[in-house]
């Protein structure tokens, strides 16, 4: 993309990013929007370092290819992994839907075994990291009822309750989100007693054709301590992915195509 | 046992196979000197990988048949690599192992094949492969790919249960329904019980042995008509995966004893169904599979097996974070039970018209995945015996895995599939290093 285009389409979402919103819902839904649905499609690759209370380290590292069904609908995510040896080969499919349970499945390359993930596991850790399946593939907005704090010269801060509390850890959560870029930069989970237990937040956001992009983040387990940090390169948006991409084909031969980096 | 640890000490004792991981790799807590660099290569066209283990089991007392303690004494070395030719893949997955119980070298070739997509939506993988399908856990119907027992009871990752096959696999997908062929030329049977490491019960014996020399059993001689064929149609549709099987090929077990001279293999087909779809937070799953014995229909020859009816339902469910429990009920339902008993030349210990088994499966992930515990129960309300599978995972590092276990048997009587067991528990350790 031309820099004069990506320049005109930052300044775009500065200026709308201007006027001050006050309904909790829309703010949610832009926010959405910012952080699960830019462009029609995209590519990243991530790693990731765990560090558990101890200090031990673990890491992963993994390609994640997006493509999105409906704007700010259904969506599909393939997540590749190459490393650490005894997970490569390791692919996660999900197929995020609106109005049903996700479907998702994990391949296991030793059995050569396709491993159903049932929707009820969406808060349990993804593969090992203090991230959720559910920080992959987004929460949806539905989920929870929606309150708009404070407005301050940065962020809106919403404070959101969950609609069917037997579904989730947490109490409520409160989310900071950048009024320019509309992504969340912080999100702060809260327990029945009112005490922070989790943090996800934004370390670095870079523009990658117009999109303003978040390249690192932490997720910190606030009372177990540890925390793992998540570091994305290799952006790519509207690479055209095909449909098939996201099938039960690609968890056994991964769409190489695809899964190259860009320029390579 | 002696003898099987000693390699653990050098391998700890080994400098270059010390140490957490591999790179410079930031201090605890630097995020932002993320300095080491990204792998080359993104998710595929992968450099040599694999993982160096040595694992150990005993009983817990002496097999009067078999005549020792030890169940597991490997040494292991796994190398990993594909190849890309230009449009195929080749991939090998080799593993050295000495078998300090059967006293052998060995490399076993778990992949050795070449995969191509000769059309837009069609995808062929050629060569030795391992091949999974079906919903069952642990249990399979209309799985009749080769499965290794051995492994599976004394104590090897749970990977080495699907032993390979030599398999040309043509997987068709289509919008509607996609298609799975696997042709397997050479019958590729079970890794059964033999007597070499586990004594098992003969009903010719009327009790437990451990023959010697070991059971063997007579392949089908070489023919195109004496392979192996395996079918599969699947779909999922708005989140239900639906499948039909069948199978045409022989009993994966000795199961031909009309020949005076040793034991075969009976011809066997096999037509079957499943669904598995997502039910109140959790997975249902279904199967069903009939099996037709080729050479006994009648079910009037005690020498071959009866038909079969397998039916099989399971639920899982994560109960709260990070830990998950799955029940499954199955029933093989033996046909013409009555001519069998009628027929038999030993009534007594022919199967249960009707045998049932539940299992249990229980596991928990601590500690970031590290800490793994997990107990996988099956218990047979008909045969009246049981196999408990308790195991422990210690991921200490992405280098270091530790792995403990045991495998325990019993049951009323001797002659059922858990009961033969009983002198077999045991207990077993694994340390594994993934480079």
């Amino acid at each position: 993309m031309n820099a004069r285009i990506a320049c005109l389409l930052l300044v775009a979402t500065t200026t709308a990013g201007a006027e001050t919103l006050t309904d909790a819902a829309a703010i949610v839904d832009r926010a959405n929007l910012a952080a699960y649905y830019a462009g029609a499609d995209g590519r990243s690759e991530a790693r990731m370092i765990i560090r558990d209370a101890q200090g031990r380290e673990q890491r992963r590292q993994f390609t994640v290819l997006r493509r999105n069904v409906t704007p700010g609908g259904d969506q599909d995510f393939l997540v590749v992994f190459s490393q650490p040896a005894d997970v490569r080969g390791t692919v996660y499919l999900v197929k995020k839907h609106l109005e049903r349970d996700d479907d998702r499945w994990l391949y296991l390359p030793g059995l050569d075994l396709i491993k159903r993930i049932a929707a009820g596991d969406k808060r349990t850790s993804f593969v090992g990291a203090h991230y959720f399946y559910e920080d992959v593939s987004g929460r949806r907005p539905r989920d929870d009822s929606h309150e708009l704090v404070e407005t301050t010269a940065e962020h809106y801060v919403l404070r959101h309750v969950p609609l069917d509390k037997a579904s989730v850890e947490f109490a409520s959560y409160v989310t900071w989100i950048d009024r320019n870029t509309f992504l969340p930069m912080k999100i702060e989970y809260t327990d029945e007693a009112g005490k922070a237990y989790r943090r996800v937040e934004v370390l670095a956001v870079e523009d990658f054709q117009g999109h303003p992009t978040v390249t690192r983040s932490r997720v910190s387990d606030l009372t177990g301590g540890g925390h793992t940090d998540m570091e994305l390169r290799f952006i790519g948006y509207d690479l055209g992915l095909p449909v098939e991409v996201f099938t039960e084909r690609s968890l056994r031969t991964p769409p190489r195509e695809w899964l190259r980096r860009p320029g390579d | 046992m002696r003898r099987g640890w000693l390699p653990l000490a050098l391998l700890l004792a080994c400098p270059a196979a010390g140490g957490q991981d591999r790179g410079p790799g930031p201090g605890p807590d630097e995020a932002d000197d993320w300095t080491d660099e990204w792998s080359a290569e993104p998710a595929v066209g992968s450099p040599w990988s694999g993982f160096i283990e040595i694992a150990g089991g005993s009983r817990f007392e002496e097999d009067p048949q078999v005549g020792r303690r030890g169940t597991l004494a490997d040494l292991r070395t796994r190398l990993e690599r594909d190849w890309r030719v230009e449009q195929a893949t080749a991939s090998l997955k080799a593993d050295g192992l000495y078998d300090a119980i059967d006293q052998e070298f060995d490399l076993v070739l778990r992949e050795a094949a070449l995969a191509f997509s000769p059309g837009s939506r069609i995808d062929v993988k050629a060569g030795r492969q391992v091949l999974t399908w079906g919903t069952g856990d642990l249990l399979f119907l209309n799985d009749l790919f080769p499965k290794d027992f051995v492994s599976f009871f004394a104590g090897r990752e749970d990977e080495y249960l699907k032993a390979p096959s030599d398999t040309v696999r043509l997987t068709a997908w289509s919008d509607i329904v996609n298609l799975d062929f696997a042709w397997t030329p050479l019958f590729e049977p079970d890794d059964y019980l033999t007597g070499e490491r586990f004594s098992f019960f003969s009903p010719a014996a009327g009790r437990l042995v451990a023959p010697e020399p070991p059971l063997g059993a007579d392949l089908p001689t070489r023919s195109l008509d004496n392979g192996e064929f395996a079918l599969r149609l699947f779909t999922t549709r708005r989140g239900v995966e639906y499948a039909l099987y069948g199978y045409r090929g022989f009993f994966k077990q000795p199961s031909d004893f009309r020949d005076p001279a040793g034991p075969g293999f009976a011809p066997l087909s096999a037509l079957g169904g499943s669904l598995r779809r997502p039910l109140a937070g959790g997975l249902w799953n279904a199967e069903v599979s009939y099996y037709f014995s080729r050479d006994d229909r009648a079910g009037a020859d005690p020498a071959v097996p009866n038909d079969q009816l397998r039916l099989l339902s399971g639920y899982e469910r994560e109960w709260f974070a990070n830990f998950t429990v799955g029940f499954q009920y199955y029933l093989e339902w033996t046909g013409d039970h009555g001519e069998l008993i009628a027929n038999s030349p030993w009534p007594q210990f022919e199967p249960e018209e009707r045998r049932q088994l539940a299992t249990l499966r229980v596991s928990w992930r601590t500690r970031q995945d590290a800490l793994r515990w997990s107990l996988f129960a099956f218990w047979s309300p008909t045969d009246h015996d049981y196999h408990l599978r308790p195991a422990l995972t210690w991921r200490h590092s992405d280098a270091w895995t530790f792995t403990a276990g045991a495998n325990l048997f019993g049951g009323q009587d001797l002659d059922t599939f858990f009961g033969q067991l009983e002198d077999n528990q045991n207990a077993y350790l694994r340390v594994r290093r993934h480079f």
